[in-house]
């Protein structure tokens, strides 16, 4: 395993006090509107760690990341993985293992049993649970295709999206449920992301925006885009930003959504979008997104990932990494402002990014060549005042 | 030496232009400077390790999809955002795959309708589209046969193979064969399909395993506005269609009174979708719009509503062989509007069920089978020869498409996001049988699209220009950045 700290430096510490304070209101030149006070700075991730193949992971494509407990289980486009936290060491699965198919797109784990719940990307689903996998396919059970994109357990059931809508399982009572156009709203079938939590399921659904299904009520409620034009925008903040949805993720009553076309957040009452041009997104294209509260978002791009640190502000942390030289930046940015450059050394494992967890104060994103982790020592969720931050260059 | 940008400076650049407005001025500033590039230069530049992104400039439009001011959705006001103007890019690691050894065949994955499948879209039985997949796995075929017999992949004896699945409807099984055909049969790229919905499910099957896409016969305007960099569509889509409809019925003839009867299916749905939101928007809105099940006989009740509000023309979108079952119960009592077809009803199957009521019929057409073309000559005649019977509309387009992979292959060698790459930043119009393909920057065919008017007991193919159809006003101003909205 390769560890490469980027360790703050008093020296820059020294040198970012200096840059900050020619920032203070009190320096503006007189004929000058006076800068909006600094709010603050957000966490930002200096420390990272690096797994690839030769760490014991089957293949370096990741499409799924779940932290439970001690375990992280990593999916991969030829296998799956499994990192105990407390020894280091990795586990790993492939067909020749029993798992039923290569490609693992999504992972779950059932707090109560224990049980993985995994999604195979054209095998359908399967559980493992003491040492043996079990498996559901369009042929022996209520999956409605085995092409699945997500899963997410709710209580004891189990909802799988898949590529023609979306199934749930009642593991209690071996029941299965399909949903599809024919009784729930959705104008396409094509699931992408679910994801469960405080009484409520959300289906990102390409095509068809976001779906939400109240468990108690067993009522449906559908999120779209308001222009119902899939050219253009017409208005940023008027509801989902595009229906073309990639992933989802519920906290705190929050609803955070990605899309191939930018992000948006939902509230329950106000929606806000954000485009790359004026966000720290790196990039409109957006393979996945989660939510670590009301306030704090993480969205996986094809040009690296954006943290919405703090939504009031709208503060962004913005990772990217250069591979090939083990080097990597993290930009802070207010709405569309730059506020300062982080060199945080070698971060992201590459910038195409495809899957997020977080873990305590560590995070885990899964890109498409090998996993990482930022380790969290001293995280704060929003912002802190800024003194003392790492290096900084403005 | 090559340029080389790595994401963090990309990253800088991008907040810059970002903070000034003009995201999109980067990819126009760099295509005006740079200019396109040879296939050599990209061939050079993409030769890159798993974390470059390849200096590559991005191709831009100014107008999406050549929309006329008076067209555009919601065209009185200033989007906060237009999409697909500017080329989508591949940031993955998959150009620093080595190319494999030891192949004995270099397999190209085809996805149609080849035998009749259950389908969703019409409730049960086959959606009739074996015919066209039939078509369309031949021109294929008849593409790498002739690559074959030219050496094979780069004249090395090693055989182009077309690795078939049959596209089936039936609870989305299309998305499990391009899974299939991506892990087991490790093909270097795909053509398909038809049926719009079933070619949505395999183009996200295929961003995800990262196999480039070539579609020849899904002419669903949204095929393409999806941003998934993998797929390019050889082929007029419906949109073209509907834009040179309506340009012939508004700004032509001044024809008023338009009804719509279309299949229930994805094909009818998305079909007819800028002709209902163009009459609207041109201030003729459609008088009404009428499904059916694909497959009906009976469509009185369908027409009673339609003759209710006495409509000039009828826009039909569908299958030929409903098409003309329309068109025949229509003129049966008495309803003698012009009808106005999608490509669907140039076929021999319509013109025999449809008898003389055929004769004054006018469809959109994506190409001109009529060009004196050698190349069409050429293939017809070896068309003609592999399977004795003329090629149409979806072998021709499925021979071009094919035969645009196969070049990319032959350009790239044996890497998925290297034939992406020589596809998506091509400079010049691929010279196809069906014309020259141009792509725009969203990767779809921006080529001429037709008339087909039924004339004399025959199909004639016009022009624009041959018809004199005026085309309306397209701004070539990014929507955002305009003065006001329509100028």
């Amino acid at each position: 395993m390769k560890r490469e700290h980027a360790i703050a430096l008093g020296l820059a510490a020294c040198l970012y006090g200096g840059l900050a304070a020619q920032n203070q209101p009190g320096s503006a030149a007189v004929d000058k509107p006076a800068p909006r006070p600094d709010p603050g700075r957000p966490y930002v991730y200096t420390q990272w760690e690096h797994f690839t193949k030769a760490d014991g992971l089957p293949n370096e494509h990741i499409f799924a990341v779940k932290v439970a407990g001690d375990q992280v289980w990593v999916g991969t486009e030829n296998g799956l993985a499994r990192y105990d936290k407390r020894t280091g060491a990795w586990r790993s699965w492939t067909e020749a293992d029993g798992l039923p198919w290569r490609v693992v797109s999504g992972i779950d784990v059932h707090p109560k049993t224990g049980e993985v719940w995994i999604g195979l990307f054209g095998g359908g689903l399967a559980r493992y649970s003491a040492g043996r996998f079990d498996h559901f396919h369009q042929l022996n059970s209520g999956l409605v295709n085995d092409v699945v994109y997500g899963v997410a357990v709710e209580h004891d059931n189990i909802w799988v999206a898949t590529t023609a809508g979306a199934s749930r399982y009642d593991t209690i009572g071996d029941k299965w449920s399909i949903y599809t156009e024919k009784n729930a709203p959705m104008e396409e079938i094509w699931n992408y992301g679910v994801c469960y939590n405080d009484g409520l399921v959300h289906l990102g659904v390409w095509g068809s925006g976001v779906l939400e299904f109240d468990v108690a009520t067993g009522r449906w409620k559908d999120y779209l885009d308001p222009d119902r034009e899939m050219e253009i925008d017409l208005y940023r903040d008027d509801g989902i930003i595009h229906v073309i949805t990639t992933g989802v993720s519920y906290v705190e009553k929050t609803l955070w959504v990605s899309t191939y076309f930018g992000v948006c957040r939902y509230d329950g009452r106000h929606w806000r979008g954000w485009y790359a041009h004026e966000s720290g997104l790196p990039s409109d294209f957006n393979n996945f997104v989660k939510g670590r509260s009301a306030r704090e978002a993480w969205y996986c791009t094809d040009k690296g990932v954006g943290a919405l640190m703090d939504f009031d502000t709208d503060t962004w942390v913005t990772y990217t990494t250069d591979g090939a030289e083990h080097a990597g930046q993290a930009v802070i940015q207010r709405g569309e402002t730059p506020v300062a450059t982080i060199e945080t050394g070698y971060n992201l494992s590459h910038n195409y990014a495809l899957a997020v967890d977080f873990d305590g104060n560590d995070v885990w994103i899964g890109t498409s060549k090998g996993l990482c982790r930022g380790v969290g020592t001293g995280y704060y969720s929003g912002l802190r005042p800024s003194s003392g931050a790492a290096l900084v260059k403005q | 030496m090559k340029t080389r940008h790595s994401l963090p400076s990309l990253r800088l650049l991008t907040l810059l232009t970002g903070l000034l407005g003009v995201g999109i001025a980067r990819a126009q500033e760099a295509s005006a400077t740079s200019g396109p590039l040879s296939t050599a230069t990209v061939l050079e530049r993409i030769k890159v390790g798993p974390y470059e992104l390849p200096d590559l400039p991005l191709k831009t439009n100014l107008n999406y999809a050549a929309s006329a001011a008076d067209i555009e959705p919601f065209g009185g006001v200033k989007p906060y955002k237009e999409h697909f103007l500017v080329q989508m890019e591949y940031t993955g690691p998959g150009r620093a795959l080595p190319e494999p050894e030891g192949l004995k065949s270099v397999g190209i994955g085809f996805l149609g309708p080849i035998m009749p499948t259950v389908s969703v879209a019409t409730g049960g039985r086959s959606h009739n589209e074996e015919a066209l997949g039939i078509m369309m796995m031949r021109g294929a075929q008849l593409a790498i046969d002739q690559a074959n017999a030219a050496g094979g992949y780069r004249r090395l004896a090693i055989p182009f193979e077309l690795v078939v699945r049959n596209d089936n409807a039936l609870w989305g099984s299309s998305g499990n064969e391009i899974v299939r055909m991506a892990y087991d049969d490790q093909v270097w790229a795909i053509l398909g399909s038809i049926d719009g919905a079933n070619t949505h499910i395999a183009i996200r099957v295929a961003l995800k395993a990262e196999v480039p896409w070539m579609n020849s016969g899904d002419l669903d305007p949204t095929f393409i506005e999806t941003n998934i960099p993998w797929v390019f569509r050889c082929i007029g889509d419906d949109r073209q269609q509907n834009y040179i409809i309506l340009d012939y019925l508004f700004r032509k003839h001044d024809y008023r009174r338009i009804a719509i009867v279309r299949s229930s299916s994805r094909y009818g749905r998305f079909g007819v979708r800028e002709i209902r939101d163009g009459c609207r928007r041109l201030g003729r809105p459609v008088l009404v719009e009428m499904a059916y099940k694909g497959g009906q006989e009976d469509f009185d009740m369908v027409l009673d509503r339609v003759a209710e509000v006495q409509p000039e023309v009828i826009v039909h979108w569908g299958n030929g062989p409903d098409g003309a079952r329309i068109l025949n119960a229509m003129r049966a009592r008495g309803m003698d509007q012009l009808f106005i077809a999608s490509d669907r009803a140039v076929t021999d199957e319509f013109v025999q069920l449809a008898g003389q009521h055929a004769e004054g019929v006018v469809c959109g057409f994506p190409w001109n089978p009529e060009s004196p073309s050698p190349r069409l000559r050429a293939f017809r005649e070896a068309f003609v020869a592999a399977y004795g019977t003329e090629p149409e509309t979806y072998a021709a387009h499925a021979y071009d498409g094919m035969n645009m992979i196969l070049w990319a292959i032959q350009e790239a060698g044996l890497n998925r996001a290297k034939i992406r790459d020589v596809l998506a930043y091509r400079d010049q119009p691929f010279p196809g049988v069906t014309g020259d393909i141009p792509l725009s920057a969203a990767l779809d065919d921006a080529g001429e699209v037709f008339l087909a008017i039924r004339e004399g007991g025959r199909w004639i193919y016009h022009s624009r220009e041959d018809l004199g159809i005026p085309r309306g006003q397209v701004i070539q101003q990014t929507r955002t950045l305009r003065e006001t909205a329509r100028r």
